[in-house]
């Protein structure tokens, strides 16, 4: 039931190891892909040439650029603009970028089967960060953006030209002339690196084509995206492609939209063979990432300590190709304001390609890079100007009612208390003093606070079947993908029939089955979905009560549900089971319906309108030590605080906040995808660091604040992530007095900053 | 220097029960595992044996089958997550884990439930963070999984956090 510790539905599968993930299925007559990737970040592609490579032993197919000449395939695919190609078309874009694919009896065959394809590229000038991108004379990579995918009414599409993919702009109050307001006027410039997501499952999917009937198995987090991607594709109706998706081991934002489901699905098609994509970790660091971002960010303060005015100019990095930036430098543009309440506002974010793998989603969705500029300002904004950082941000903190810079009005808004239940971290004694006593161990406590929006205007339908013994399914394209997203739903379902959990049974993404879902992410799925799920047991409860009234010669009004039995208000003798009353009934099972949609949208060159339906909050505190003579930051303390609404499973809520956390460290501290000339330059674990077990404070606090007035469910997936980052850093600044402003906080860069300082 | 083209007849016992499989010279234990026996169990996340979740058990040690050459199994004892359970039972450990809910997507369980059951049946009860400190939970149940295996290695800890 809501509110209860719940076992996850299927943990015993979960350590017996049976769990059945994408990467397990191969069925009979499978054939394995193995993937020619381009060696240089830009260039035309002259030549390829898999003439010997097809003939090889074990080989079925060699998939390139020629196989689209004359086909009715469409080659391009992406969620916003279609630019991606299968495999590179006239030129490649990056170095990793697929140039052409092997499908063949084992992988082993595909494997060598690589060696005999023959590639001449001519090599053009390429660029790696957006300014260099955007400087005059800079190489293009796209020269028209006329294939826009539909749906996602939320992106509007602007800016385009040169090598801006997209810009998001905003304008509130008087804007930049809300300066001349100004005492005192901040600018810094903070910078982010591209991260990647490190699903320890990588990108899987096994496609089979029979007829014109396309099947696959994916480990997506958007299967109605995928289903819609292969059929614009293959020229079929959505009806005759299935996307199905078995439990994912982790998602973090980087499986949503198609990603090697197009691949598998052609060469299926050449081959009339079931085939199976699964990507090593080499190629899951050039498959998708977390956005580089460089934020400029002027912030107006009066000399009280208010923040008047803001301006924000940001750089996403997005890559080659388009995924889906347009929307993430909007969240990221407006998410750059902070939870503050601010006058005059001037933002332009743009997501900007270079000759690097495409960014896209990934958790905390452009709020990280954000509010890694806002917050780690805010406390330069303090020090400065003579104040307490914690008292300077409930200075400036959204209230209940207050506008947000998109103009909409702000309603459950609790960041005070969440900050404030984040800093109670700092009550004395609460972390132990630094071990080392000589003075090369220095302390510092830092916080920060953040807002972030959930994907507006969304879509969530859900279906049940109560069946005759009383037993219900939930049938929801809800990904489970750790995020224990199957058990809550079940949770919900059965608080809404009145029953146990153990009656609910979760049939799991499958778009020939379950109903439309936009997407598992943007922490929505909880609230979303939910709210789904418990309308379609209402639809059936209250199918259930009619036909029990029926069947009682009652008026309905005098019925009540609880506890499985249906029986007269007063009358718990005159009672029926769930079941009875379903047998009774002779129709087999009930079905039940139920949806969740929300609008909004925001004005192109104002961006006022609504962002989100809900705006999550979180705050994290931090003490860290930081080692003088090393640079080594070590987090001693950390408390999360949360508006978490009304809590469905408290163990699984706190996970996320634990994963979040975990997350947030490593990128405070480690986390940073290194390029040499556009050449992967850390693509395995053992280069690319990563925060582990020792790495989490010993005082580590989560604060989950629920609202007993208030049922509303609120996503806990992404929230807590984001301030993790500043927080480190304030406290890092707190520690030795030095202040970094581009991630991560390496020994070797704090060590650095402090050399400088001396 | 082999090309791994060779084949050779690897013998070996797999939860108790004997295989003989048809190795090459390239192919790892995760390869036999996975691909030949299907002990889906056994999942490759790094390749290099940095990340512990291909762990199984070889004659009593915790071992990561992504680097073990797979003709040097041979006449081998494996474990995998598959065979800790008896027929009603979950093992101890497995157990431990459900009941602290010490995972969230669970692909890495497998590996620090090998290590575990090395640590305590073959080595007896040791230093928990040492023993599991090279498997990488991304997920970041870390705190769960700690509180699992405390509690089976009787250290007393507990994982409830706030």
């Amino acid at each position: 039931m809501i509110g209860q510790r719940q076992t996850l539905l299927d943990a015993r599968d979960r350590v017996t190891g049976r769990i059945p993930y994408t990467i397990n299925l191969e069925p009979p007559g499978t054939l394995h892909v193995a993937i020619l990737r381009s060696t240089v970040p830009h260039a035309r592609l002259v030549r390829v040439d898999a003439s010997a490579a097809s003939q090889l032993p074990g080989v079925a197919a060699v998939l390139t650029r020629d196989d689209f000449a004359g086909s009715s395939i469409r080659p391009l695919f992406g969620p916003v603009f279609r630019d991606q190609p299968i495999v590179a078309m006239d030129r490649v874009r990056y170095v990793g970028e697929p140039v052409a694919a092997v499908a063949a009896t084992d992988l082993r065959a595909a494997e060598a089967a690589l060696e005999s394809i023959e590639v001449e590229y001519e090599e053009l000038p390429a660029v790696f960060t957006p300014q260099d991108a955007l400087a005059a004379g800079a190489p293009l990579l796209h020269e028209s953006f006329d294939d826009r995918a539909p749906g996602y009414a939320d992106i509007v599409l602007q800016g385009q030209g040169g090598n801006v993919c997209n810009k998001f702009q905003l304008r509130k109050g008087d804007g930049l002339a809300g300066f001349e307001l100004a005492d005192e006027i901040f600018e810094h410039e903070f910078s982010s690196p591209p991260v990647q997501h490190v699903s320890m499952e990588p990108h899987a999917a096994v496609a089979s084509f029979e007829g014109d009937y396309l099947t696959v198995h994916t480990c997506t987090q958007t299967p109605y995206a995928v289903r819609d991607a292969l059929a614009y594709m293959f020229r079929l109706p959505a009806s005759h492609v299935r996307v199905v998706v078995p439990p994912v081991g982790g998602g973090f934002g980087g499986k949503t939209y198609a990603k090697v489901e197009p691949l598998a699905a052609v060469l299926s098609k050449m081959t009339h063979r079931p085939v199976k994509v699964h990507l090593t970790r080499e190629e899951e660091f050039v498959t998708n990432r977390k956005h580089q971002a460089f934020i400029k960010l002027r912030t107006g303060m009066r000399r009280d300590g208010t923040i008047v005015a803001r301006e924000v100019q940001a750089l996403f990095n997005a890559g080659a190709y388009t995924d889906i930036s347009p929307r993430l430098i909007k969240n990221g543009g407006y998410g750059a304001v902070g939870p503050y309440r601010i006058s005059h506002v001037h933002i332009d974010s743009y997501a900007v390609f270079t000759n690097l793998p495409s960014a896209g989603a990934f958790r905390g969705y452009g709020v990280s890079q954000g509010s890694w500029a806002y917050e780690s300002q805010m406390d330069m904004i303090a020090e400065a100007m003579g104040f307490d950082p914690i008292e300077l941000r409930m200075r400036n903190l959204l209230l209940e009612g207050d506008t947000f810079a998109t103009g909409e009005t702000l309603h459950g808004i609790r960041f005070p208390e969440v900050l404030r239940d984040a800093t109670t971290l700092f009550e004395a004694g609460r972390v132990p003093p630094p071990a080392e006593d000589d003075g090369s161990v220095k302390r510092g406590r830092g916080c920060a606070v953040i807002i972030k929006s959930t994907i507006t205007p969304s879509t969530s339908a859900a279906s049940v079947k109560l069946n005759s013994d009383g037993s219900l399914q939930v049938l929801t394209s809800t990904v489970d993908m750790g995020q224990g997203a199957h058990t809550a739903l079940s949770q919900i379902a059965a608080s809404a029939l009145g029953v146990g959990v153990g009656s609910i049974g979760v049939v799991g993404p499958d778009t020939d089955v379950t109903p439309f879902d936009l997407t598992t992410s943007s922490s929505r799925s909880t609230a979303a979905m939910g709210a789904a799920v418990r309308e379609a047991v209402f639809d059936v409860r209250r199918q259930l009560l009619d036909l029990a009234a029926q069947q009682m010669e009652v008026d309905v009004t005098d019925l009540e549900l609880a506890d499985g039995r249906i029986s007269v208000v007063g009358d718990p003798a005159s009672g029926r089971s769930i079941a009875e009353v379903v047998t009774a009934s002779r129709r087999g099972t009930l079905a039940g319906n139920g949806s969740f949609v929300t609008e909004g949208g925001l004005h192109p060159e104002t961006g006022q309108g609504i962002a989100s339906e809900h705006w999550h909050q979180g705050a994290v505190a931090a003490e860290v030590d930081v080692d003088v003579a090393t640079g080594k930051v070590t987090v001693r303390g950390l408390r999360a605080s949360v508006y978490a609404g009304t809590v469905v499973n408290p163990i699984n809520a706190r996970m996320q906040i634990d994963g979040s956390v975990s997350f947030g460290i490593s990128q405070a501290l480690f986390e940073q995808l290194i390029h040499d000339e556009g050449h992967p330059a850390n693509s395995s674990l053992s280069e690319y660091a990563l925060a582990g077990l020792a790495d989490l404070p010993e005082v580590f606090e989560v604060s989950l604040i629920e609202d007993p007035d208030n049922d509303e469910m609120h996503g806990l997936g992404e929230t807590c992530l984001p301030p993790v980052m500043p927080a480190i850093a304030n406290a890092v600044a707190d520690a030795v007095g030095v202040r970094i402003r581009h991630l991560p906080l390496t020994a070797e860069r704090v060590l650095d900053a402090l050399e400088e300082q001396r | 220097m082999s090309d791994g083209s060779e084949i050779f007849l690897l013998n070996l016992r797999v939860n108790g029960r004997a295989h003989r499989v048809p190795v090459s010279a390239d192919d790892t234990l995760l390869d036999v595992l996975r691909r030949d026996l299907r002990f889906f169990s056994c999942r490759e996340t790094c390749g290099l044996g940095l990340c512990g979740s291909c762990t199984v058990v070889v004659d009593g040690r915790a071992v990561s089958a992504c680097l073990a050459p797979a003709f040097t199994q041979d006449g081998c004892e494996v474990r995998t997550a598959e065979g800790l359970e008896d027929t009603d039972d979950l093992h101890p450990v497995q157990q431990a884990f459900v009941d602290e809910q010490a995972f969230q997507c669970s692909f890495c369980t497998p590996g620090f439930l090998m290590s575990t059951v090395a640590m305590l049946e073959e080595d007896g009860p040791a230093d928990v963070e040492s023993a599991l400190t090279g498997h990488l939970c991304r997920c970041g149940s870390y705190r769960q999984i700690m509180a699992a295996v405390g509690k089976v290695a009787g250290d007393g800890r507990d994982g409830t956090g706030e």
